[in-house]
């Protein structure tokens, strides 16, 4: 009756060829092969500038941000070896509390103001009160001033053993200080650094570009012309920018896809940043008076088959261990991976030694979607093998790392960085004063270890360092089940060098493959 | 027809106001430690503190709201708290975005839904009615994230014929745009299709065993202008009341796609943006998409009354 079939199909092929035809000449965004200097890098991250202001900023995740935009006092190498950068020079005078910096004179911010030592001392000064989350690196930072134009002179109330590798984080990044409380300073940055936001190119919040410096004092920095960063808020975004060629590189929350990123042409590049298991906080009893006993902790620890663990939940990537310190770390003993094996024979024993009989000790845990529910059931199932019960109480995501920090829980399953630097486990992870040690527990030998670590020579530090690993493993403060490998993955036609303790590598650390 | 306009207008601001109070109180209640997201958990005990204040999240819900309320009254919405954007810029820049999307998507559903729905009502019973009944069953079942992911598998990353993530702005490359905009558009569009099509054909059934058409037929007008002039437009109301609500659905689906295709949208913000508990920003967003709301569902009325004198007059 009705006869116009074949021009709805007809249309509405037609559309589609044309809109592929279309498609196919917008072609990808990723560039290929080029030159050093020349060409578009393009990378995948996982979340969004939170602010260009220096005083603000955080670094882990935001630092290509800040990397395309600032100059940092000092550079690290991959390895994490502090070498020179608009400080070329630096010496401690013999109680390690006054740090001289000579500063270079040929550097100029994209707005044309001179960087020297005052620009750099009040930079630092106004990152010390920010709030940024790193501000507590330099708490132990009195003053800084400038002695003349390239000279800067740090004054420290205690000596700092991590503050040179700080300085070449965002503590040591340099905005211009004509900049400084400009209404746009969140989001129009300012800097002397090797590229230059796009503003009119940059969707905040989704893809930030950024163009070549022309003016820039080191150009041998400059491996690309442009920067793209695009925000991936999904895995499955990441994984389908990376099979579609739309990145040179990108780091994955996901090792499950590691073989398809394989099948994509992609490079893996692993480092291990974080220790995964459980955190013991309550090592006085306080809430959880079992915990307080050392046998009880110990117990914990031999209760888990870490290989099954790290197979289960950690896809198999990563290697196992017993102890929260990073190898990059200057406490770093390999002999502390295998400390605790699968025992839970040694474990029920140390638990009736200490009193306990089977089904008398309850943990009370926090659970969130933070992990899965896989490893909040393996951890019962562990526990509940040797006697332990675990209990969980549901947490929202919103208020999981706030209730941890309260010391509303005596113990957690938590991932937390494995610090590449033995001062900073000692300030995240072992202080009384340490974040991670809500519930301020103070340890002479820790106390003693950490003032030679602070103080003492290099050579005594690092014994000092080793020691404290093995104290902290064998007073078991923590159960950590295997530290997971972090993976960043490039192109062909891109080569990169992960950075010890950053989860990005390093912008100057990209560069094309030919 | 002016004052009907106005009561529609100032009754959706009062919905408008009504929905902000009441998102402003769920979002304070379940922000949690909104300072320590921001910053993460190395950052110190006294920096989430300083952060806090720094935000006024140390302030009463009372004092923390009629702040909020002291600035949108001033043109100010603030700035989001994990992105340091203007509110007014983040809701903007992504407006254009999203409804390209959306307006993409309805003008899909109309045309395809209308063209389906003709089809099978016209030939009651048969096997086209048969196929398009199922297809619009199936249409209505799979949920919109999972034909994204399918057919980013098959058109962008197996045969490459689209991107498979991101959005190119018209004014840089018009190709790019349709490009980077067609996969998202047909994700958005199926389920709609599915259940206009339906909507179109149930009408157009009924429409079609009415009197005035055998009356038409019998006067020799022919079976095209029956349909499309007669038919189509008395089956039209009950469509376009479907469509306006699908409308309003398809902001919400997009939410999902624009996740799957990273596409920089008021769906992909608002999801990000709820998450993290960064209320200035899901106060923009919750104000632009009620005003989204009050305006397309006054479009409607007015079309219908324009479609059907009979919906004017009551």
């Amino acid at each position: 009756m009705f006869n116009f079939r074949k021009r709805v199909t007809a249309t509405v092929a037609g559309i589609t060829l044309a809109a592929i035809a279309l498609a196919g000449c917008a072609g990808g965004s990723s560039s290929g092969t080029a030159k050093a200097g020349e060409g578009t890098l393009t990378i995948g991250t996982i979340v969004a500038s939170s602010t260009f202001a220096v005083k603000d900023a955080p670094w882990a995740n935001e630092s290509p941000y800040l990397q395309a935009v600032y100059d940092s006092l000092l550079h690290l190498d991959p390895d994490g070896t502090v070498k020179p950068w608009l400080a070329t020079e630096w010496s401690y005078n013999d109680s390690k509390t006054v740090l001289t910096m000579k500063l270079r004179d040929d550097v100029r911010f994209t707005d044309g103001t001179k960087f020297d030592a005052s620009v750099a001392a009040e930079n630092l000064l106004r990152f010390r009160d920010g709030t940024s989350p790193q501000k507590a690196y330099l708490a132990t930072l009195t003053d800084a001033k400038a002695v003349d134009p390239t000279t800067l002179q740090l004054t420290l109330s205690a000596p700092n053993p991590a503050l040179l590798s700080f300085l070449a984080q965002n503590p040591g990044l340099q905005e211009s200080p004509k900049h400084f409380g400009a209404a746009d300073e969140k989001t129009d940055p300012v800097g002397s650094g090797p590229y230059i936001l796009d503003k009119t190119a940059t969707v905040v919040g989704s893809k930030y570009v950024f163009t070549k410096n022309k003016d820039y004092w080191a150009p041998e920095q400059q491996h690309y012309a442009k920067l793209v960063m695009n925000v991936y808020s999904t895995p499955t975004a990441v994984l389908n920018a990376i099979k579609g060629r739309q990145i040179n590189g990108a780091p994955l929350t996901d090792n499950s896809v590691i073989d398809e990123i394989k099948g994509a042409g992609f490079t893996v590049n692993g480092q291990q940043l974080n220790f995964f298991g459980l955190l013991l906080f309550d090592r006085e009893g306080k809430m959880a008076p079992a915990l307080g006993d050392v046998r009880v902790r110990q117990a914990i620890n031999y209760a888990f088959d870490r290989e099954a663990m790290l197979k289960a939940v950690g896809k198999g990537y990563g290697d196992v261990t017993s102890s929260i310190f990073s190898p990059d770390s200057s406490g770093y003993d390999p002999a502390m991976d295998s400390y605790y094996t699968y025992n839970p024979d040694k474990a029920k024993q140390l638990l009736k030694e200490a009193g306990y009989a089977p089904g008398e000790i309850t943990l009370t845990q926090p659970q969130s979607a933070a992990f899965s529910p896989a490893t909040y059931a393996l951890v019962k199932q562990y526990l509940g093998d040797v006697g332990i019960k675990v209990t969980y109480v549901s947490v929202a995501s919103s208020g999981f790392l706030a209730d941890l920090l309260a010391a509303k829980y005596p113990s957690t399953i938590m991932q937390l960085q494995a610090a590449p630097t033995t001062w900073q486990t000692l300030a995240l992870d072992l202080l009384p004063n340490a974040g991670w040690n809500p519930y301020h527990v103070a340890d002479p030998t820790v106390a003693e270890l950490a003032k030679t670590i602070q103080s003492g020579s290099d050579a005594d530090a690092t014994a000092a360092a080793k020691q404290l690993n093995k104290h902290i493993v064998e007073q078991a403060w923590f159960a950590p089940w295997y530290r997971p490998q972090q993976t960043y993955a490039t192109d062909a036609n891109t080569t990169v060098k992960t950075q010890t303790g950053n989860a990005y590598p390093y912008l100057w650390n990209f560069a094309p493959k030919n | 027809m002016l004052s009907f306009i106005a009561r529609r207008v100032v009754s959706g601001l009062v919905m408008v106001v009504a929905i902000s109070v009441i998102a402003y109180m769920l979002l304070y209640a379940g922000g949690g430690d909104i300072a320590r997201q921001l910053l993460g958990q190395d950052a110190t005990a006294e920096t989430v503190a300083q952060k806090a204040h720094e935000l006024g999240l140390d302030q009463p819900l009372v004092v923390q709201f009629g702040r909020w309320v002291a600035g949108v009254v001033h043109g100010d919405f603030g700035a989001s708290w994990f992105t340091s954007q203007p509110v007014t810029d983040a809701i903007l820049s992504r407006l254009a975005v999203t409804l390209s999307l959306v307006l993409g998507a309805t003008l899909l559903v109309a045309v395809v839904s209308t063209a389906l729905g003709v089809l099978a009502a016209t030939r009651g019973g048969g096997v086209i009615d048969g196929i398009v009944q199922v297809v619009s069953l199936v249409g209505t079942a799979i949920p919109n994230f999972l034909i994204a992911l399918g057919l980013v598998l098959v058109f962008a990353i197996n045969l490459g014929w689209f991107t498979p993530t991101g959005y190119v702005q018209a004014t840089d490359s018009v190709p790019g745009w349709i490009g980077s905009i067609t996969l998202p558009v047909i994700a958005l569009s199926l389920g709609g299709i599915a259940a206009v099509t339906q909507q179109i054909r149930g009408s157009m059934l009924d429409s079609l065993r009415q009197d005035y058409v055998r009356t038409l037929q019998s006067r020799g007008i022919s079976a095209r202008s029956v349909i499309f002039k007669h038919v189509l437009r008395n089956a039209a109301g009950p469509a376009l009341a479907v469509l306006g609500v699908h409308f309003v659905g398809l902001l919400g689906g997009a939410v999902i796609i624009e996740q799957v295709f990273a596409i920089p949208g008021i769906g992909q913000v608002a999801v990000t943006a709820t998450s993290q508990g960064d209320i200035p920003l899901v106060m923009g967003l919750v104000i632009a998409t009620g005003i989204i709301v009050v305006l397309l569902n006054l479009v409607v009325d007015l079309a219908q009354g324009w479609l059907n004198p009979k919906v004017r007059l009551s």
